[in-house]
Order: structure tokens, then C-alpha cells, then sequence
């Protein structure tokens, strides 16, 4: 197909160039590659979220098989909507609509294809790491470091094919969509270098440059860009391209979306710390992060209300087509999820829906309802046009719509009482001043039947999106492809100007790609400069604790595995101060804490309870009983069993490396440690398996989990320990058992 | 209105640059979307319809 497409030039200019009249051919192979692979990856990522929906309330699910358990899953089902679906998607999208808004074929066939196979490949090879247990741990970009270089070498490819055609463009102007597809090629390239930057140990292993709050400040400005500048911006410009198109009228403020544009791309950048309100972050950054957030509000109720005025007048059309349908629910759940954003970036609103199935409900309004529904209406407007036929079944659009409707409800609805209740039970006092729920239990098994109907929702949208795939495989049977679309436009050069050019106005920008790309790259440094620079250089914004001292080699590999098993995605490890969460956990998280954490492993969501101050909270056989199999300990917990961890054997062979590595990016560990570090290590995993000895348990200290139980000992433990001189940080590590 | 800046929280200096900031970019976008003649966005404005006129010998597909 690569090949193929490969050899379809452009055919010359006429050869009466008196009429300046050039025809030339859209490239509609790579829009239906990328179609499909929408459709396909669509269907298997919704399909790993079902199976982890089913896992949170039958755990024996996840079969006691590592591969599929929740905290290994997680990434698989993140990855696949938000990379492969929605990134498909975006590429169909702007691969059919830049070649008609340039009036010029792509630039590259080639790049074009190395996009398509590039991104798909990186897709499958997410697809087999994050089960196997190669994750970064941080949210969207668990993707260990060789395939991090793929994506950045693809998405160079996309930026180069997608700046290319514009330069080569036949369009004068450059139309609102293309303004955000370049914001969106510009800032995911920074956004994923940024992030991205870690030390590698060895091929599926590396360590985060930046430690704690550092790391958590970066990961979030890269996680809230990734939802601004992947899920919305590039669903932006299609939006402005496609909903005209299936209106057949035009925007209804293009001044509007001149402001729309400069006021999302600027604000959005900010909003980042708003993921770690009451956190050990500094107030500075929160406040930042929160006042942007409330501020981002006008800009995207903007973009919503240019998007549903311009139907004015042909809201007759929306009760017959299926694909305004869609594109009207997509924009009305855009409006939706954006003002929900801002307000939950309040810090008091924040306080009660932060770690709870509130921000799930957030993200899927935002996701099933804005990207997944544009999508849908995307591919039901596109296959009749690619195949040259109407779409096979109307109807059965219109009952793809409902049922997605539906779906929507009960995915969201059980998920917004669920996360308000976890939220108010996890916060409610008795009358004596005691905590009205302290086991933490009472509070998940209180959700559970939520979790039950939301499992529901996502079977009757997956249901959808099988119809759809039908119905369009239909079409496609019914038509014939158009491989090539032969079109004529005017040359670039023999345009007549039609309107008077002044220098340093917008009309002037949009015929300079070179000087818009610039000036949005601009926008969207300074946000992103203004937080985290300052952050990293200013050392009074991690006040250090003596007592924090570098994790043991024993406690090391445990906390690797913890990052293996994707713990993170259920458990959080920051502390806020609120009574109610220090007396349920105890003392509340310092930044000193996590200056040695490469990453840092704050969580977003408590499934289970925190764990920053787990250690020495319960014994080491309670440790090992529990993760045998969790409701051993705790009856009526929905963790899976981790039964694996007593018969793997630690693999102690890559310590050194990992100690060398954690020692480039700063933590202390003294010279010539990794020589004596694999006895330090034995002698610790003794002590573990000897106190589990007292809770009859014959376990060899060889074993995964005696480092699993060891690094869980030790969280949180550092500040209870007597306050100790700067100098003696630098010692090396302490054992807690 | 400074002492309301305060009470955010240690933003300060910062936080009053950061909004002033955004005042002179989002007074930019304004003033420039606000001195675009109407041909010009009237023009603009219709240029996704535009590429079905440029079709030359592949027919429109019908309605649904």
C-alpha cells in the first residue's frame, strides 16, 4: 500500500498556463488507512477499559493472570483511546481536510505513510510493554524511552508532511482549522520531550531526569497539554472544518475563532497544576494552575458557541442527519466537560473531587462525548464521500447515536454520585470528632454497584461502535473507493489578490505560516516557562528534610516492581492537609519527601487508600497475606491478587545499572555503592523474611515480594526518624526493617 | 484587588505578571480580529465549502 501510494505523483501543471488553472489529486488512501485503523483500535482500547470496569467489581476477572490485572491494564485502555482512537481519528481528520483547505496534495506521500505505519506500530508495541510491565508510571506517557524516540520521530514526520503542504498550498490564507492542527504538531513535540526526558538503564527501563514535585509539576503540564493539545485542539480545527462541511454553511464567527484560537493555546498551557491542588506543590504554582484553569472557561465556551450557532437556521437538518446529530452532541459535550474542567479546578470543589471516580466521569464527558461522538461523525460523513455512495444505513446511524447517548448516561451518572460519595464519606466526622468512615473499605464497597452500571454504559458504547463499523463496512461494500480525487485550483502564485494586504494584521498572519507557527509557539512556551522553570531553579520551593534519605537497593527493586504492576494507578501516595486525610493516613506529604523519587508516584485516584504513610503501619505478613490475595486481609476488597510476586525471583542483576542511573540524575547514593549493594540487599531481605516468619509464613527472601513488602516498610518512614545534619543525607541509603 | 491576589496563596509578583500577560495577548487577539473587513471573513468563513466547487471531474456523493 506504502508503495503504492508512494509512486502517485503529482501530475505537472497544464500546459496553458494562461489560465493558471493546476490539477492535481487529494490522496484519500491514507484518510481510509487511517480511518480504519480508528475503528479497529477504537473497539480495542473501549474493550480493555470494559474488562477493567468488569475487574473493579468482580477482581477475579483479571484471572490471577499479571498481564491483564488493573494496575497493568490501566495504561493499555489510556493509550489505546487517547493515542490509537483518538489519534487516528485526528489524523483522518486532518489528512482529509488540509489537503482540501491548502487546495494541494500532502507533501510527502511517504511521510505520509511513515505516519500512519510509524504510529501504528508505536500503538501495538504500547499494546505488548505496558501488560509485560515496561511503564514509566506517569499518566499518558508510560511508554518507556525507545518507544518515546519512535513517537518523536513520527510525529516529526507528521509536522514536516503537515508544514510542507502548507508551504505548498494553493489557499492564500491558512482557515482556522489549520492554525490549531499547527499548535497541536508544535506543542505535543514539546510537551513530549519535556516530559520525556529520563536516564535510560537498560532497553524497557529508565528513570525520570526530574525527582517529586519537579517530576509531578512536569508530568502534569504534559498530562493536561496532552488532553489540550491532542484531544482538543487538533478536534478543534476538524470541528471547524467538518461541522460547516455537513452544515454546508459557514462558521458563524470567524472573528470568534481568531479569538477562540490566541486565548485556548495561551491559557491552556497554564492550567496544568491544577492536578495537584493541596499538594506538596508549591501555593504559587496551584494558584497559577487554578486561575488559568477558571479563566480557560471563556475561551472554550467561545469555540462551543461559534461551533453550535453555526447550525443557526438548519437545526431542521439535525433531525435528520445522523452526523449533525453527533457533531451537536460532541460540541454540547465539549461545552459540558469545559466548564466542568474550570470548576473542579477550584481549589474547595477540588478538595472533594480529586482522587474520586468525579474525575473519571470529568475525563469520559470529555472523551466518550467530544472526541468519541466528533469522531463517529467524522467517519459517517467521510466513507459515503471516500467510497462515492450514501451511507448504507441512516437508521442505523440514528440508533448508533441513541444508544451512545445512553451509554454516555450511564457511564457518567453512576461514576458522578460514586465520586461525590467516595468523596463526602471519605471526609465525614462523627459528632465526636472521629472519622465516620476510617476503613476505607466501607467507603469502595459503597460504590461498587456504581461501578457495576457504569460497566453497563461502556458495553451499550461499544455496542455503538460495532454498528458503526458495520454500517460503514456496508458503505464501503455498496461504493468504490476513490483513490484519488482529481481536483483543479488556481496556482498560489497567479492568484488575483482579491482583498487589500496590510502588514501586522491577522489577515496578513494567515498568509505567513512561518510567522503564525512562531508566534503560536510563543504562546505556548511562556505558560509552560513561567511554571516550571522557576520550579526546578528556585531550591526554596523543595525545602529539604535531613532525614530523607535514598531508598536501600532492596527497596529500590520493590518500588520498581510497584511501578511494574501499576500500582500507582489505585493508589496514591500524597497525603493532603486536611484532617480528614491525616487522620486516616497520618502526618501530611512534605515536598522534602520525594526529592529522591524518579518518578514521583503521587497517583491521580484512590480505588484504594494512600500509601505515603503506609510503612510500618501493618506487619510484613500482613503485607504478604494481602497481596496473596487482598481480601484474605480485607474483606470485600476489590484488588487483584498478586500471586506471582511469592514465586518470581527478584532479578538483582540490573541494581548496579539502576543505582549508576539514579545516580546521574541526582540521588546520593555514595561512590562504589553498587559493589556492596547486592549484600545490603540480602542482609534486608533476610530481616523481611524472618519477620514474616513470626506471622507463619516460610517465605525465601529471594522472592519479589519480600522487596515489594520492603519498599512499602519504608514509605513515609524517612520523617519519623530523628532529624539528621544535610551532610549526612549524602551516607547512603537506610534500611527500614 | 492586591490583597485578593494575596490570599491566592503565594502567587504575588508572578501572578500579577502571568495576568497581565494574558490581558496584552488576549487585547492582541482582539484588536486584530476586531480590524478584519467583512469581505475578508465572509470570504474566509466559506472556505470549507469551498473544495467541493474545486472538484472537477469527481461527482458529489449523494445526501444521505
Amino acid at each position: 500500500m506504502m508503495n503504492a501510494a508512494a509512486t502517485h505523483q503529482e501530475p505537472p501543471p497544464p500546459a496553458n498556463r494562461a489560465t493558471a488553472v493546476e490539477t492535481f489529486r487529494y490522496d484519500n488512501r491514507i484518510v481510509r488507512a487511517f480511518a480504519i485503523a480508528t475503528v479497529v483500535w477504537g473497539i480495542i482500547g473501549m474493550s480493555a477499559g470494559l474488562l477493567l470496569a468488569v475487574q473493579l467489581f468482580f477482581p477475579a476477572a483479571s484471572l490471577d493472570f499479571q498481564f491483564i490485572t488493573f494496575g497493568r491494564l490501566r495504561p493499555v485502555h489510556t493509550n489505546a483511546v487517547v493515542f490509537a482512537f483518538v489519534g487516528n481519528g485526528m489524523f483522518t481528520g486532518i489528512y482529509y481536510s488540509l489537503q482540501r483547505l491548502c487546495k494541494a496534495r500532502m507533501f510527502s506521500d511517504k511521510l505520509s505513510w511513515l505516519n500512519f505505519w510509524g504510529w501504528n506500530a508505536i500503538i501495538v508495541a504500547a499494546a505488548i510493554t505496558l501488560p509485560l510491565g515496561f511503564t514509566t508510571s506517569k499518566e499518558y506517557a508510560e511508554l518507556e524511552w525507545p518507544i518515546k524516540i519512535a513517537i518523536g520521530v513520527v510525529w516529526v514526520a507528521f509536522t514536516i508532511n503537515l508544514l510542507g503542504t502548507i508551504v505548498k498550498r494553493r489557499e492564500k490564507h491558512l482557515y482556522v482549522a489549520i492554525w490549531f492542527y499547527i499548535a497541536t504538531a508544535l506543542t505535543v513535540a514539546i510537551l513530549h520531550i519535556v516530559n520525556g526526558l529520563e536516564v535510560p538503564v537498560s532497553l524497557w527501563k529508565g528513570y525520570s531526569i526530574y525527582a517529586g514535585v519537579q517530576d509531578a509539576l512536569v508530568q502534569w503540564w504534559y498530562g493536561h497539554n496532552a488532553v489540550a493539545f491532542f484531544l482538543t485542539t487538533p478536534y478543534l480545527g476538524l470541528m471547524y472544518y467538518f461541522l460547516p462541511k455537513a452544515a454546508n454553511r459557514p462558521i458563524f464567527s470567524y472573528r470568534l475563532s481568531i479569538i477562540h484560537f490566541w486565548g485556548l493555546i495561551f491559557i491552556y498551557i497554564w492550567a496544568g497544576p491544577h492536578h495537584l491542588l493541596y499538594t506538596a506543590l508549591p501555593d504559587w504554582a496551584q494558584s497559577l494552575g487554578m486561575v488559568f484553569s477558571v479563566m480557560l472557561v471563556a475561551p472554550s465556551w467561545g469555540g462551543m458557541l461559534n461551533g453550535l450557532l453555526t447550525l443557526r437556521g438548519a437545526w431542521d437538518k439535525v433531525r435528520q442527519d445522523p452526523v449533525l446529530k453527533f457533531m451537536v452532541a460532541a460540541v454540547t459535550a465539549y461545552g459540558m466537560a469545559t466548564l466542568e474542567g474550570p470548576a473542579l479546578a477550584i481549589k474547595t470543589v477540588n478538595s472533594l473531587s480529586h482522587y474520586t471516580d468525579w474525575t473519571i466521569a470529568h475525563v469520559h464527558t470529555a472523551v466518550l462525548g467530544w472526541n468519541g461522538l466528533l469522531t463517529f461523525s467524522v467517519l459517517y460523513w467521510l466513507f459515503p464521500r471516500l467510497y462515492n455512495t450514501k451511507l448504507w444505513s441512516a437508521k442505523l446511524a440514528n440508533y448508533h447515536f441513541w444508544i451512545a447517548l445512553l451509554a454516555m448516561m450511564f457511564y457518567v451518572v453512576p461514576m458522578y454520585i460514586s465520586g461525590i460519595t467516595a468523596g463526602m464519606m471519605w471526609k465525614q466526622f462523627t459528632k465526636d470528632g472521629f472519622l465516620q468512615y476510617p476503613n476505607f473499605l466501607e467507603t469502595v464497597q459503597q460504590i461498587v454497584p456504581f461501578y457495576r452500571l457504569r460497566a453497563i454504559g461502556g458495553s451499550l458504547y461499544i455496542l455503538g461502535v460495532w454498528l458503526m463499523a458495520y454500517n460503514l463496512w456496508r458503505t464501503a461494500r455498496a461504493g468504490q473507493f476513490v483513490p484519488e480525487e482529481e481536483v483543479q485550483a488556481v496556482s498560489y502564485r497567479s492568484q488575483p489578490e482579491a482583498h487589500q494586504e496590510a502588514a501586522f494584521t491577522h489577515r496578513w498572519l494567515e498568509s505567513k505560516p512561518i510567522l503564525l507557527t512562531g508566534l503560536a509557539l510563543v504562546a505556548v512556551l511562556i505558560g509552560g516557562m513561567i511554571e516550571i522553570i522557576p520550579m526546578i531553579v528556585i531550591k526554596e520551593n523543595v525545602p529539604t528534610i535531613s532525614s530523607v534519605k535514598p531508598y536501600t537497593a532492596l527497596e529500590l527493586l520493590g518500588r520498581d516492581i510497584y511501578i511494574r504492576e501499576g500500582c500507582v494507578g489505585c493508589h496514591s501516595q500524597m497525603i493532603r492537609p486536611f484532617r480528614s486525610e491525616t487522620e486516616r493516613y497520618g502526618e501530611y506529604s512534605k515536598a522534602g519527601e520525594f526529592v529522591y523519587d524518579h518518578p514521583f508516584l503521587w497517583g491521580s485516584k484512590r480505588t484504594g487508600p494512600d500509601l505515603h504513610r503506609i510503612g510500618g503501619k501493618y506487619p510484613d505478613a500482613w503485607h504478604y497475606n494481602h497481596l496473596d490475595d487482598p481480601r484474605s486481609t480485607s474483606p470485600g476488597s476489590i484488588m487483584p491478587r498478586y500471586p506471582w510476586l511469592l514465586t518470581q525471583k527478584l532479578d538483582t542483576t540490573p541494581l548496579p545499572a539502576r543505582i549508576s542511573a539514579l545516580r546521574r540524575v541526582g540521588v546520593p547514593y555514595p561512590p562504589g555503592y553498587e559493589s556492596k549493594a547486592l549484600n545490603e540487599l540480602k542482609q534486608q531481605a533476610d530481616k523481611v523474611a524472618a519477620n514474616l516468619t513470626t506471622g507463619q509464613i516460610k517465605a525465601p527472601p529471594d522472592g519479589e515480594i519480600i522487596a515489594v513488602i520492603a519498599y512499602l516498610q519504608r514509605l513515609g518512614t524517612d520523617i519519623k526518624s530523628a532529624p539528621t545534619t544535610t551532610a549526612d543525607a549524602a551516607t547512603g541509603p537506610r534500611a527500614s526493617n | 484587588m492586591s490583597q485578593l491576589i494575596d490570599e491566592l496563596g503565594g502567587i504575588e509578583a508572578i501572578g500579577i505578571f502571568s495576568l497581565c500577560l494574558f490581558v496584552v495577548v488576549f487585547t492582541a487577539a482582539m484588536v486584530l480580529a476586531f480590524c478584519l473587513k467583512k469581505p475578508f471573513l465572509k470570504s474566509m468563513g466559506e472556505l470549507p465549502l469551498e473544495d467541493e466547487q474545486a472538484k472537477a471531474k469527481t461527482p458529489t456523493p449523494p445526501p444521505l
